[in-house]
């Protein structure tokens, strides 16, 4: 299973246009009023984007074979929402520890879980990998 | 000549899971904001952060 320049590029790609969605997505759905301003967050949120993408597209590229279902959308979703949970995980240790500087927001998680399924069928529509 | 081909592809085979592994933990830092990891990072990426649902402050 190689990972390639080609892959690396289109989860950078697709990493950055999810980024660009999800600072779209909050100007609508205000589930977190923007404390910075759109330059700075057009920069961080290509930047996040871009980390985000590479890592789901690199587990995507690694383990999107072994998922017991077929389809690449599927696979792909599951993925990017396992690594999405995964980090949530961390989250709430870290709430558990220092519960006055780390808190987690129900809309804001709901619209991070979204945002990760639709990372997911980006990444299985777009990026090539085993998931007849 | 052999040696020099298996260590150029397992060079091949391990820098990219070596970049993921680094990307990875970027991801963590970004994700939780850690500070200490990186200075700055946690102001910086405060808003990516709440908007895919990560706990903040």
């Amino acid at each position: 299973m190689k990972l390639g320049i080609r892959n690396l590029a289109v989860s950078v790609f697709l990493g950055v246009v999810w980024g660009w969605g999800a600072m779209t997505l909050n100007s609508f759905t205000y589930a977190f009023p923007y404390e910075a301003g759109f330059l700075h967050n057009f920069i961080t949120f290509s930047i996040g984007g871009a980390v985000f993408g590479v890592v789901v597209g690199g587990f995507i590229r690694l383990f999107g074979g072994l998922f017991p279902f077929k389809g690449r959308i599927p696979r792909a979703v599951a993925i990017s929402v396992l690594l999405w949970a995964l980090l949530l995980a961390g989250g709430f240790a870290l709430s558990g520890m220092r519960p006055d500087r780390y808190h987690l927001i129900t809309y804001q998680t709901i619209q991070g879980l979204m945002l990760s399924v639709v990372l997911g069928i980006f990444f299985g529509i777009f990026l090539s990998f085993d998931g007849k | 000549m052999e040696r020099i081909l298996e260590k150029d592809q397992i060079l091949r085979a391990l820098l990219p899971a070596v970049f993921v592994a680094f990307m990875a933990f970027s991801l963590i830092v970004i994700a939780y904001g850690l500070d200490t990891v990186a200075h700055g990072v946690h102001d910086t990426f405060h808003d990516f952060r709440h908007v895919i649902g990560m706990p903040c402050h």
